[in-house]
């Protein structure tokens, strides 16, 4: 009589077949799709355009800034990106409907600009990248990270040792 | 002539899938057995079957970078698939080389060889991905007929 058991367990719970494409498909928290990119928070330093190994991230300096893209079509989702970023503006969601025509092949790109700023101080031009300030100390507030961000690598340098030199 | 239509309206309902591994690592063939033979997927809900034969397929599933090796192969074995067919690139592989891309031994992207209707990134893409891949599939093939 086992089989009837098994036979009301199985009307009771349904079939197991997932409804998608008809319905929603269930995703894994932590599943890793596509990559996002958050531009105001990257700090440039390009890591992870070193450690992809599909060579899928790729930084180019122009006129306006320096661009970010990542092109999905040759990602493997592997999360290095991710991993070594030391800001974590580069991030994997949880998006996977990646299915598309050949004719949208190359429009599967994340991108994103970092742009080129005026420094307050000496008025070079300079990328508006993300000041790391993790490990300064004592730790900055955020009208001092905004005040630093404004400024170029080398004055941002010289506006830090005076923060030093400061009792 | 009513007839042909009612045929044709019976037949677009059952495109037959093909796979054709092009040197692929196996992660996308286990991703295609996985969305045919997995009750919690199930492919064949969508009328699709995987046959044995290229002369019986309508919808061909093509994984790996195209090496080098298996390239005049995969390419007479396409030609064998009567038209109208819909060619599905699965995987970063046949899309654009994906981690091997560049290599001396792949001939990635496979679009330089035959025309690809519909790419399914992914390394390898879930069983959800491919199933979606191959309903635009479905729908280019009933436009294609």
């Amino acid at each position: 009589m086992n089989f009837l058991s098994l036979l009301f367990r199985n009307l009771k719970n349904g079939p197991s077949t997932e409804a998608f494409p008809f319905g929603p498909a269930r995703t894994p928290a932590r599943f890793r799709g596509r990559i996002a990119f958050d531009a105001p928070s990257c700090e440039g330093c390009k890591l992870c355009e070193r450690v992809c190994p599909a060579n899928a991230i790729k930084f180019t300096k122009s006129a306006d800034g320096l661009a970010f893209d990542c092109w999905h079509d040759t990602c493997v989702f592997c999360g290095n990106c991710e991993f070594y970023c030391p800001t974590k503006s580069i991030r994997q969601t949880t998006d996977w409907h990646l299915a598309h025509t050949q004719a949208e092949k190359y429009t599967m790109v994340e991108h994103g600009l970092i742009p080129n700023m005026k420094c307050v101080e000496c008025g070079a031009t300079a990328l508006d990248t993300a000041p790391n300030v993790a490990k300064v100390k004592p730790a900055m507030a955020a009208e001092e990270v905004a005040e630093l961000r404004a400024r170029c690598p080398k004055c941002r340098a010289k506006f830090l040792k005076a923060r030093r030199a400061k009792p | 002539m009513n007839i042909i239509a009612d045929l044709k309206k019976v037949a677009t309902k059952s495109p037959w899938l093909y796979r054709i591994n092009a040197g692929s690592c196996n992660g996308c063939d286990v991703e295609l057995a996985t969305t045919a033979c997995i009750p919690r997927y199930d492919v064949e809900r969508l009328g699709c079957q995987y046959c044995g034969s290229p002369r019986h397929a309508d919808i061909v599933l093509i994984t790996g970078p195209l090496t080098a090796r298996v390239k005049d192969a995969v390419l007479r074995l396409w030609e064998e698939i009567p038209d109208p067919k819909v060619t599905v690139a699965v995987g970063v592989c046949p899309i654009s080389g994906g981690i091997f891309r560049e290599s001396y031994a792949v001939h990635a992207p496979i679009d330089r060889y035959l025309p690809v209707d519909v790419n399914v990134p992914g390394c390898p893409p879930r069983p959800q991905a491919i199933i979606e891949g191959v309903a635009k599939a479905i729908e280019l093939w009933r436009e294609k007929l």
